[in-house]
């Protein structure tokens, strides 16, 4: 009985912040807008609020795998390590002071930009796998655009101004000026609907990511 | 009110009401869902984790709680009840992954109402919704360890995703797991088509929950979707005749 009071209760605060919301961005009364933005606001800071819970919920699974001495359990206390020493960093020196800055721009951003590189070479294996495991016309598709596209985008090893590379160019622009972005367009249409759907799922109280 | 203000409201309230009346005519009208062979795929690979001690892994994205790109985080959640139910049978149920704080305690609210609504409060741990990392490429970089340690034989990614995604997949993919993966970006969606064993193109990452059985309004907004979809493409045409006569 107290669940299902509670889960009304949590369900009428989800419906009356949405409704609000949503009515901000179609009605001009300031009152609806004011009321709109506060809550956005709200909704930023209990993210930020949500952002350290998380943090502790990582620090707590790392924790756990060191204290075990499960595998990998250095990685583990190397992640913890560097948690603290930035954080601590962080909040005594602030997050522009030069120390925070240089872990940023020395560790992070060149680990992060080295993920990016992975990246490109896990796109090239996979265009192989997508031949090797569909073997149908999309797939075929699929590479030849590719293949395409990248010849068209390549510097052009013959100069610039061969007939071959002028054609090339103009393939490549007019397959992603017709039919990418045609194709693009519709699948946004798609999630845009899709979106909308969920999102009046959770007014109506249908899906209540907020528990009961 | 403007008229763009007006023309959003009507828009909604005609979505609103096509998916309470589909809703409320299911039981006359029955609705048949289009054959997704990745969903199809998703379910068998669901029973065969519950049956091999295997665990399901949900990421519901990097996308944060505020803003557009929490909708197809949002339909994962929904997702996550119906998984959560179908591996409360197993040793190990499934766990969710995500980039953002707010989502993580999301994912753990859905766990633990699930787990009290069949009656298995005691498979809850705090640790089951957790979040790898708040920036999209740490978040990726946290994958691979989880899979292992968690011995992961699904891996599911139904989420906002930006570039990460193609890493967030393959991870998946040199782990043996069953990879299915969706995004409402575009491009991502262009590299888990790449990268991904089931890719979900354009609204199937939020058609989810409806394939997963989730509930007769899952289907019936599947349906008001299809609905308003064509009236736009009638639209769309009826434009482009009149400005081509005119």
């Amino acid at each position: 009985m107290r669940l299902i009071r509670l889960s009304a209760i949590w369900a009428a605060i989800a419906l009356g912040v949405g409704l609000f919301v949503l009515l901000g961005y179609f009605v001009d009364l300031e009152f609806v807008t004011g009321l709109r933005i506060l809550f956005m606001q709200w909704a930023v800071l209990l993210a930020a609020a949500a952002l350290l819970v998380g943090l502790v919920n990582l620090a707590a699974v790392h924790w756990r795998k060191v204290s075990l001495s499960d595998e990998g359990w250095l990685y583990s206390g190397v992640l913890i390590l560097a948690l603290l020493v930035t954080l601590i960093l962080a909040v005594f020196f602030g997050p522009d002071a030069p120390i925070s800055l240089f872990i940023f721009n020395n560790l992070q951003l060149p680990l992060e930009s080295s993920l990016m590189a992975i990246m490109s070479v896990t796109l090239l294996l996979a265009g192989f796998r997508v031949v090797a495991r569909r073997r149908d016309l999309f797939s075929l598709l699929f590479l030849l655009v590719t293949l395409l596209v990248l010849l068209g985008t390549a510097p052009a090893l013959g100069g610039t101004e061969s007939g071959t590379v002028a054609s090339l160019r103009e393939l490549r622009n007019w397959i992603s000026q017709v039919w990418a972005a045609g194709g693009a367009r519709g699948i946004l249409l798609g999630v845009a609907l899709g979106a909308t759907a969920t999102g009046l799922r959770v007014l109506m109280a249908v899906d209540r990511p907020y528990g009961s | 009110m403007s008229a763009e203000g007006l023309q959003g409201l009507l828009a909604l309230g005609a979505f609103l009401a096509l998916t309470i009346g589909f809703a409320a005519l299911n039981s006359r009208w029955p609705i048949k869902l289009r054959h997704i062979s990745a969903f199809e795929a998703l379910n068998k690979a669901i029973e065969r984790a519950v049956e091999g001690g295997e665990r399901v892994h949900l990421s519901l994205g990097t996308g944060s709680v505020v803003g557009s790109e929490s909708a197809p985080a949002l339909a994962g959640l929904a997702a996550l009840s119906r998984i959560a139910r179908a591996t409360s049978m197993s040793d190990r149920p499934v766990v969710v992954s995500t980039g953002d704080g707010a989502m993580a305690i999301l994912a753990r609210d859905t766990l633990r109402t699930t787990y009290d609504e069949v009656n298995a409060s005691e498979l809850y741990e705090p640790t089951a919704g957790r979040l790898l990392g708040p920036t999209p490429f740490s978040y990726a970089a946290g994958l691979p360890s989880m899979l292992r340690d968690e011995q992961v034989s699904v891996h599911m990614l139904n989420g906002s995703f930006g570039y990460e995604a193609g890493l967030a997949a393959d991870f998946g993919e040199r782990a043996h797991n069953f990879v299915i993966a969706g995004s409402d970006d575009v491009q991502s969606q262009a590299l888990l088509y790449a990268v991904a064993q089931e890719p979900l193109i354009g609204e199937e990452v939020f058609a989810t929950p409806a394939y997963l059985d989730a509930g007769a309004v899952h289907k019936a907004s599947l349906r008001a979707q299809d609905a308003i979809r064509f009236i736009i493409l009638a639209l769309i045409v009826l434009g482009v005749v009149i400005e081509t006569i005119t």
